[in-house]
């Protein structure tokens, strides 16, 4: 990134400040108070014990597997769900057939909360990480399966014709026409997606154990370790932004020409 | 919109169409259940996957025994608790933001920061500060909602047609008549988008909070059932839970039509 010598000038340095005070204030004020012991440490931990036990934490080691212990489970499973819904998804909207069987399907299907199945998978699948990961398909299916379907859907007519009428045969037509012009749709599925592939990975290993970063941080509470619990949500926001900040990168990245 | 019908029996009478093309259209969902009810004990063991007719049995059977009401009355209270919070809030801080950047310069960081993490990761830490029950389930709902209808509210008020604006000023509005004739409609159709977007949230919130930290609700009756073998059971609280749920989105998406005569 080529840095900016106007976004160095006082005005912008004022308005950083600006957005960002609140917070210091908060974090000083979380040092101070808990310093002061007005708060049981059980409830609030002083800032700077949550912060020993998060590098703690990093550097033994057992941060970072829990976090690739969270992720890979809801990564595998994210995968699955986009193959899956891609594929059904687009179906739905090109194919009568495909549509008449799995429109009611979607339509009943999207609104379950699918969380309370978590019971449900474990009976089935066990606590492993492969109940974890088949739960994720199936939870962030419903969202990828909808968005690809109305995108596809979506699609200008005018384009489907004038490749047809140039001659473009079917596998063509799908993978320069059609999944180019539906893609920012699939991926706005995508990213409503991530996050669910979290909570549900999340609440599963709460629930069940097994690792990952949901069972480190309930550990904390139930171990009368609150520190841990604090180091590993901020862990969770640290992976959130990053996330957040990749798919919006990779938006503009592969999106660019939309 | 390219839906294309697969069958449209436009010879029969109209309310005979009607009828027809609706049982046609929920053939699929019959075939599901009735190869559920096929599979259930042939397939797979009747305790793994329990047939329809048992969980239909089950579910008149919780309510007939009373079972499942005292659990379904604490989760729509905190369903409701939490997002009527959340709306209360959620639009208060929304237009508040557009309004004032004192209180936008206070917020936004937070709210940035809470934006990208998954709200039900907040539930050992409402745990931790307001123990086991209604308290955590309620606070997880409502930050779970707080977010989308904040930003909408929010997105809605920043941008609200600068002509309305300058035409009501021509003709001599107040500041607080301008607020609320001319802001808060022009804000109305996003905000109940976000209500919208928020509904499904609220409902996997509360079901994660009753999983992990409740001795009552739905949540804890599916989790208790399974955990006792009580398999009909669980998955009959589930069908109600997603009824209900289904209701909810459904239901609100209606109301949300009849409300907005006016866009």
């Amino acid at each position: 990134m080529d840095v900016d010598v106007r976004s160095l000038d006082a005005s912008s340095v004022v308005d950083s400040l600006k957005s960002i005070y609140s917070l210091v204030l908060l974090l000083v004020l979380w040092e101070v108070v808990t310093r002061m012991g007005l708060i049981y440490p059980y409830f609030l931990p002083q800032l700077s014990v949550v912060i020993d036990e998060f590098v703690l934490l990093v550097s033994s080691g057992q941060m970072i597997h829990a976090a690739y212990l969270t992720l890979m489970r809801a990564f595998v499973g994210l995968a699955g769900a986009a193959v899956a819904g891609v594929v059904i998804g687009i179906l739905c909207a090109r194919n009568a057939l495909f549509e008449w069987f799995f429109d009611p399907i979607i339509k009943i299907g999207y609104p379950v909360p699918v969380i309370s199945l978590v019971p449900v998978f474990m009976l089935w699948f066990g606590i492993g990480d492969v109940s974890k990961i088949i739960m994720v398909v199936v939870g962030t299916f419903w969202p990828v399966a909808v968005n690809a379907r109305d995108a596809t859907r979506q699609v200008d007519r005018n384009l489907i014709r004038s490749a047809r009428m140039m001659g473009t045969g079917d596998r063509r037509l799908l993978w320069r026409v059609i999944l180019p012009a539906a893609s920012p749709g699939i991926f706005t599925g995508l990213q409503i997606a991530t996050p669910i592939a979290l909570i549900i990975t999340f609440v599963f290993e709460m629930v069940a154990g097994g690792g990952g970063l949901g069972a480190l941080e309930i550990a904390g509470v139930r171990g009368f370790n609150s520190a841990q619990t604090y180091a590993v949500i901020f862990a969770i926001i640290a992976i959130g932004l990053v996330l957040d900040r990749l798919l919006r990168a990779a938006r503009t990245r592969l999106l660019d020409w939309t | 919109m390219a839906t294309h019908d697969l069958w449209t029996p436009d010879r029969l009478p109209d309310p005979f169409a009607g009828v027809a093309k609706f049982l046609f259209d929920w053939i699929p969902l019959l075939v599901l259940v009735v190869g559920w009810e096929v599979a259930s004990g042939r397939a797979v063991s009747e305790s793994v996957l329990p047939p329809p007719t048992a969980v239909a049995a089950a579910t008149v059977d919780l309510f007939a025994t009373g079972e499942v009401i005292p659990h379904l009355a604490v989760s729509l209270l905190r369903v409701g608790v939490g997002l009527g919070l959340s709306i209360a809030v959620g639009v208060l801080l929304g237009i508040g933001m557009s309004q004032s950047d004192a209180v936008e310069d206070f917020f936004d960081v937070f709210l940035s920061l809470i934006y990208p993490l998954p709200k039900t990761a907040l539930v050992p830490l409402a745990l931790l500060w307001l123990g086991i029950g209604t308290k955590t389930a309620v606070l997880i709902v409502f930050l779970a909602c707080l977010l989308p209808i904040v930003m909408n509210a929010n997105n809605a008020a920043e941008n609200v047609d600068q002509n309305l604006i300058r035409s009501a000023r021509m003709m001599g509005t107040s500041d607080r008549r301008l607020f609320w004739k001319v802001v808060i409609p022009a804000t109305i159709p996003e905000i109940l988008t976000g209500i919208r977007q928020a509904i499904p949230f609220a409902f996997i919130s509360l079901i994660s909070a009753e999983l992990i930290a409740s001795e009552q609700g739905m949540g804890r009756l599916i989790r208790d059932a399974g955990s006792i073998g009580r398999y009909p059971a669980m998955f009959a609280t589930i069908v109600i839970i997603s009824a209900v749920a289904y209701t909810a989105v459904y239901g609100f998406e209606q109301i949300r039509e009849r409300v907005l005569v006016w866009t």
